[in-house]
C-alpha cells in the first residue's frame, strides 16, 4: 500500500491489541513503515500504575516475539487520555500517522453498538484510514 | 446570602462497585453542605430531567439515542474509565437538568449562590462521546440554556483534569469563556496553554495548565495574571464553576497540592468575576477522597456565603509559576498568530 509511512496500534494488552499489533507489525514489514504502539493512559490507571505498566511491556514483548521482532525496536507510546481520543491523536504531529490500527472489542455484551467501542468510534472519527483486525 | 441546591442529593443509583465515582460522593457532598448550618438560607428546588431539546443543544442526536439504548439494554463499559447502568440515562437526564433547576431559582430571585451537587460528572463529556467518567456535559446543558436567553457566559473550571467536552462543545462560540485551571501533563492530554478558541471565538478559551505539586498561590496566580484580563474584556453575565475538588493534595486521582483553603480562595475569585449575587453557580465534577471532598465544599460554600469554614491554611511555595508565566506566553503568541494569519 504505497503512502503508508507510518502506523499507530493501538493497545490495551489484551489479546484483541494483542492482534492489531501482530498484524500492524507485519503490514509495516510489508511496507516498510514505521510503527508506534500507542497505550492510552485514562483516569483508573492512577490507582495501579506500575501493574498496568508491567502487564503492557509483559504483553507487548510477547507479540513482539511471535513476529520475530527486537522488542526494544518497537517503539511504546503511553499518551494520557482515553483510548479513542489518543488514536486520533495520532494523526497530528509530532507522529502524523498514516494508517490507525485496532483490534475489535470483543468483550462487549452489546455488539452493535457504538458507544463503548473504540474501533467503531473510531472509525466513524478518524481523518485517516483506520484498520479494525478482526478476532483471529 | 442563600444557597441555592438541586434536591436529590442523595440518589444510590448509578454505581459500579469499586469505582471511585461513586454514590458515596454525593453523601460527603451534602455533609459538607450540612456543616455550614444553613437552616433557612438553605433551598433544595425541585429535581428536574432535562428534555431532549435542552440536551441537545450541546449534545448530537444520536448520541442521545445510543447512550439511552445503551443504557436501557443494561449498560457496561463505555471506555476504560467510564461506565453506564441501567439506571445511568435517567440519572444523567436529572444530573444535567439540575443545573437548570437551580439556574432558573437564581433567576427568580435574583440573588443567592446556586450549587449543583450531581453525579456522574460531566466536563470530559463532549457532543458525541461519553468519557472520564462523565455521561452528559452538566455545566454545558446548563450555560447553552443561559445563552439561548442572550447572557454571556464564563465557565471556570478548577477541576484536577482539564474539560476537554467542555472546552470542545463551546469552541466556537463567542458567547461562552472557558478558563480551566489544571494539571499538566495529564488526563485527558488537552488544555495546552495554545488552544485558545475556534476562529469564531478567538480568545475565549483560556487555558491554564500546572505542574504536579503546584500549590494553590500558583493556581491563583494562573487565574489572575492570565485569565482575568481576558475575563474583564468578555464581560460575562453569568458564571459558572465546574467545581471538582480532586485537586486537594489528599485526592488520589492526582498530584495537585491544594488544601480546602484554597478551595475557598478560588471561590471567593471566581466569584468576583459575577456581574451581581444570583448569577455564579458551582457545579460539582471530581473529588475522590471524601474527606477532602466534604471539606472543600464546606471551605468553598461557606466563603462564598461570607464565613470562614475552611480546616486548612491555603497553601504556597509549589513547583509552577515558570510554568504559569511560560504558558501565558504561548498564549498571547497563539493569540497573534492566529490573528494575523485566520489559521
Amino acid at each position: 500500500m504505497q503512502g503508508i509511512r507510518t502506523i499507530a496500534i493501538g493497545f490495551d494488552g489484551s489479546s484483541d491489541a494483542q492482534g492489531a499489533v501482530l498484524w500492524g507489525l507485519n503490514f509495516a514489514h510489508d511496507n516498510d513503515a514505521l510503527v508506534v504502539v500507542v497505550h492510552a493512559k485514562g483516569l483508573l490507571a492512577r490507582f495501579e500504575p506500575t501493574v498496568v505498566n508491567e502487564e503492557i511491556e509483559a504483553s507487548l514483548a510477547h507479540v513482539c516475539d511471535e513476529v520475530g521482532v527486537a522488542r526494544s525496536s518497537v517503539r511504546l507510546e503511553v499518551v494520557d487520555g482515553d483510548a479513542c481520543s489518543v488514536m486520533l491523536r495520532m494523526a497530528q504531529p509530532p507522529v502524523s500517522a498514516d494508517l490507525l490500527v485496532v483490534g475489535t472489542r470483543g468483550q462487549s455484551a452489546h455488539a452493535g453498538h457504538l458507544l463503548g467501542s473504540t474501533s467503531l468510534e473510531l472509525a466513524q472519527h478518524s481523518p485517516i484510514p483506520v484498520v479494525i483486525v478482526p478476532r483471529s | 446570602m442563600m444557597l441555592i441546591i438541586n434536591g436529590h442529593l442523595d440518589d444510590a443509583g448509578h454505581e459500579d462497585v469499586g469505582h471511585p465515582e461513586r454514590p458515596e460522593r454525593l453523601r460527603a457532598v451534602l455533609r459538607g453542605i450540612n456543616e455550614l448550618h444553613l437552616d433557612g438560607d438553605l433551598l433544595a428546588v425541585a429535581p428536574y430531567s432535562a428534555s431532549r431539546a435542552e440536551l441537545a443543544r450541546v449534545h448530537d442526536a444520536t448520541y442521545l439515542d445510543e447512550l439511552g439504548a445503551y443504557c436501557y439494554e443494561g449498560g457496561g463499559d463505555l471506555d476504560a474509565d467510564t461506565y453506564a447502568t441501567y439506571d445511568s440515562w435517567s440519572i444523567a437526564q436529572f444530573a444535567a437538568g439540575a443545573g437548570l433547576a437551580v439556574i432558573k431559582e437564581l433567576q427568580i430571585r435574583d440573588d443567592g449562590v446556586g450549587f449543583v451537587a450531581v453525579r456522574p460528572p460531566g466536563h470530559h463529556a463532549s457532543r458525541d462521546r461519553a468519557m472520564g467518567f462523565c455521561l452528559l456535559n452538566n455545566i454545558a446543558v446548563a450555560a447553552a440554556e443561559l445563552t439561548s436567553q442572550g447572557e454571556r457566559v464564563l465557565i471556570v473550571d478548577w477541576d484536577v483534569h482539564h474539560g476537554n467536552g467542555t472546552q470542545s462543545i463551546f469552541w466556537d462560540d463567542p458567547n461562552v469563556m472557558y478558563v480551566s485551571t489544571h494539571q499538566w501533563p495529564f488526563y485527558p492530554g488537552s488544555g495546552a496553554p495554545y488552544e485558545i478558541g475556534g476562529l469564531d471565538a478567538l480568545g475565549t478559551t483560556v487555558n491554564l495548565p500546572v505542574p504536579a505539586g503546584a500549590t494553590g498561590d500558583v493556581v491563583r496566580q494562573a487565574l489572575l495574571d492570565t485569565a482575568t484580563p481576558a475575563i474583564e474584556e468578555f464581560a460575562p453575565t453569568w458564571v459558572l464553576v465546574s467545581a471538582g475538588f480532586d485537586a486537594h493534595r489528599s485526592d488520589p486521582m492526582a498530584d495537585l497540592a491544594l488544601s480546602n483553603g484554597d478551595f475557598a480562595e478560588l471561590a471567593i475569585l471566581t466569584a468576583s468575576f459575577a456581574p451581581r449575587p444570583g448569577r455564579l453557580a458551582l457545579f460539582l465534577e471530581g473529588g475522590y477522597e471524601l474527606g477532602a471532598l466534604q471539606s472543600s465544599v464546606t471551605s468553598s460554600l461557606g466563603a462564598l456565603l461570607g464565613a470562614d469554614f475552611a480546616s486548612e491554611r491555603p497553601t504556597h511555595g509549589g513547583p509552577g509559576s515558570d510554568a504559569v508565566a511560560n504558558a501565558k506566553e504561548a498564549r498571547f503568541a497563539a493569540l497573534r498568530i492566529a490573528r494575523d494569519t485566520g489559521l
